[in-house]
């Protein structure tokens, strides 16, 4: 055989070879990591409208996802939206929760994020971060209280606390939740937020 | 190359040909993933993985490779054991995966894989190469535990996520910022560099 054909045929069986172990490897793993995908955002929904018995898509489009939890007998609990955008650095995917009316935001858990180490990072943080969002009113779109304070007393019903050193992290949250907020309002008036006319997940 | 004992095969990884300290390849990870010791361990371990398995195969079918297209071939051969080991953390250790994010698939451009391949799989025997490929996966490990270690406990007072040091101590954030990589890395260089110094001057 000469060089030219031995290149070609070297090359096309390790190709050959690698690609179907790939395959196999990729088809071995795919469910599990759906799955573990899957319970990720079953988590968060728990976390976020607490009490949650079972959960259903609601809406699904533009980089929103709206999730509807219910308890055992199938009362409306409130709405998960999974929502995501720019951070400071990269994209930040978050969960927050509504009650049904979408007037009140109970919960806030960021789901995926790369912001600073140690800075923006924080918005992971429960006590520095996330606690200020708990059962903030919503009727407005929220805003950010500068500088930072140290109890959620001290913020208004609608204020959402600053990390300290992480302004730019802070406000892309808002940004992400505000937006994605008036969007998911916006479709709860036009009646899109129905859940029996979506089928059940 | 001078018949070497397989002791002598597998330690000069650790200390004479540290990929780290002494070869100064794979740094990238070496900075970006040591801001925690689990991430440091877990990428040693996965960079391990992918060097002995590529070294066996490289080592096993180099006689059937032309070398005008060995690096090609190394190349998909260590990105195949790449893509397995970004599948299976993805699978089985998802908040791993998570926070080791692009730096697993990035294993496949760490100098000191294609390094071996190049440098000893494609010219020893199996047996070798895998004495050879494990050493230099010692020598990697401990130098992000090394890394990952300092980082960690200035940068957060904590060990594997443990508290280690007590309420006093002000965490230097700085430490686990890109910036305390480097002058982590340049004082362990420097460190190293005059262990290495001393010895000779003795000998």
């Amino acid at each position: 055989m000469n060089v030219t054909a031995r290149m070609i045929f070297v090359l096309t069986t390790v190709g050959l070879i690698s690609g179907a172990l790939l395959a196999t490897v990729g088809m071995l793993t795919q469910e599990r990591i759906d799955l573990n995908k899957q319970r990720e955002i079953e988590a968060a929904i728990l976390q976020v409208v607490p009490g949650t018995q079972s959960s259903q898509t609601v809406f699904e489009q533009d980089g929103i996802t709206v999730y509807a939890g219910s308890d055992g007998q199938g009362n409306l609990l409130g709405y998960a939206v999974l929502a995501s955008g720019t951070g400071f650095q990269d994209i930040i995917t978050l969960m927050f929760g509504t009650n049904p009316d979408l007037s009140v935001i109970s919960k806030l858990t960021i789901l995926d994020q790369k912001e600073t180490p140690g800075l923006g990072a924080n918005i992971t943080s429960r006590d520095m971060f996330l606690k200020y969002w708990d059962n903030k009113d919503s009727v407005n779109p929220l805003t950010l209280h500068k500088p930072a304070v140290r109890t959620a007393g001290e913020l208004g019903p609608g204020e959402i606390n600053t990390i300290t050193g992480a302004t730019i992290s802070s406000e892309k949250v808002l940004q992400i939740v505000n937006e994605s907020l008036n969007a998911v309002k916006n479709l709860n008036n036009e009646g899109k937020l129905e859940k029996e006319d979506k089928h059940g997940r | 190359m001078a018949a070497k004992s397989i002791t002598q095969e597998y330690l000069k990884g650790l200390w004479d040909e540290n990929p780290v300290f002494r070869q100064l390849l794979g740094m990238c990870p070496i900075l970006a993933v040591t801001n925690a010791v689990i991430n440091g361990i877990a990428m040693g371990l996965a960079t391990a993985f992918v060097l002995v398995l590529s070294s066996l195969v490289v080592s096993s079918i180099k006689k059937l490779i032309p070398s005008q297209v060995r690096i090609a071939s190394y190349i998909v051969v260590i990105a195949t054991f790449v893509t397995m080991a970004d599948r299976f953390l993805a699978a089985y250790f998802p908040p791993l995966s998570k926070s080791l994010g692009p730096y697993v698939p990035l294993i496949v451009v760490n100098c000191i894989i294609l390094g071996r391949q190049e440098a000893f799989s494609s010219k020893n025997s199996i047996g070798r190469s895998m004495i050879d490929a494990l050493g230099m996966s010692t020598g990697f490990i401990l130098a992000l535990l090394t890394l990952s270690s300092i980082r960690e406990i200035l940068g957060t007072g904590t060990f594997l996520g443990h508290q280690v040091l007590g309420a006093w101590f002000k965490p230097w954030i700085i430490m686990i910022l890109p910036a305390g990589a480097f002058i982590t890395l340049g004082i362990l260089l420097a460190l190293a560099m005059f262990i290495e110094q001393k010895t000779k001057a003795r000998s």
